[in-house]
């Protein structure tokens, strides 16, 4: 049974390490499909939205991630 | 079969190559201390185990890829991708910037080596379905992320094939060195191929999440570079943003 749960913890871990990260580039999914394929938003547009949130997401998640720990050394 | 421009085959294969030279390095370390301590039976039984299952999961899950409508499978794909890459992508920033210690090979030798020697007083037989079972694992575990990045990289196009040559290349690589050296690889550039296997999967999951959703990327394959590039210079500047000193960074 350990094992089976360090299989499903690698697995969850896999994808979902920083839960804001996570939630934040899911949200970011939905809106970009939201966008092209509910208000007919140009596909390239949606495209530029996705990438660009992409990169804001990750220097976000890093730069807290950074303060959080140097706060509590 | 679609014809794939190297644009694409080539960060597919590189990307299973560098991913699976990180986790195989890694898995290699456990392997060899079960292996130094209880003799090779068990390292190589637990490895193999492991190798047969994780083979299983990329001869079972490709099929059923097979039958996913393309652009759902590229819209799912690209953001497990996208999941999964800026995961590590965060991860490598983090360690470049100093912020989280870099991976250490050594001391996971000598950690491993220190849970089975506590294990010493039990019988021989036990003690080697537990170092066997510490191989399977390790190799079982590690293989995870390597079998999620072939299927993910090859499956949007039809390079799963490729890219698991990819990976096997990384095994037989660090088997080959392995043997020679004979003690973990420690010398490896873990936390670079970190970074460029995290820049490659971000562009990845940008490119086919995009495609899943209709875009026609001007360039086509060729904005997987530029993509890559992108991800590559943001992740350096935000290191080397982290790596100043406190008090300049939060001014």
């Amino acid at each position: 049974m350990t094992l089976l749960g360090d299989v499903a913890r690698e697995l969850l871990g896999m994808f979902l390490a920083d839960a804001r990260l996570t939630g934040a580039t899911l949200a970011l999914v939905a809106l970009v499909a939201g966008l092209v394929l509910r208000l007919g938003v140009q596909p390239l547009i949606g495209g530029g939205v996705l990438l660009i949130g992409c990169l804001a997401i990750l220097t976000e998640a890093a730069v807290r991630e950074a303060r959080r720990r140097r706060r509590n050394d | 079969m679609e014809s794939v421009s190297w644009a694409v085959a080539a960060p597919a294969v590189g990307a299973a190559f560098l991913a699976s030279l990180v986790e195989v390095v890694e898995a290699f370390t456990i392997v060899l201390a079960v292996g130094t301590l209880r003799g090779w039976r068990p390292a190589v039984s637990g490895t193999l185990a492991a190798l047969g299952i994780l083979g299983l999961l990329v001869v079972a899950l490709g099929p059923v890829l097979d039958r996913v409508p393309i652009h759902l499978l590229q819209l799912m794909i690209g953001t497990l991708l996208l999941l999964f890459g800026m995961g590590w992508l965060r991860k490598a920033i983090l360690r470049s910037a100093g912020v989280i210690p870099l991976h250490d090979e050594e001391a996971t030798f000598v950690a491993e080596t220190a849970i089975l020697t506590r294990a010493d007083g039990r019988k021989g037989r036990s003690l080697d379905w537990i170092a066997g079972l510490a191989a399977f694992k390790a190799v079982l575990l590690e293989g995870l992320e390597v079998v999620f990045i072939v299927i993910a990289v090859g499956a949007g196009r039809g390079l799963l094939w490729s890219a698991a040559a990819g990976a096997l290349a990384a095994c037989v690589a660090v088997l080959a060195v392995g043997a020679v050296v004979h003690r973990p690889l420690s010398q490896v550039p873990e936390n670079t191929l970190k970074f460029g296997v995290g820049v490659m999967l971000s562009a990845f999951g940008v490119f086919w999440t995009g495609e899943g959703l209709g875009v026609d990327w001007p360039g086509q394959d060729l904005a997987l570079v530029v993509f890559a590039a992108i991800f590559l210079t943001i992740g350096l500047m935000t290191a080397a943003f982290l790596r100043r000193p406190v008090r300049e960074a939060s001014r």
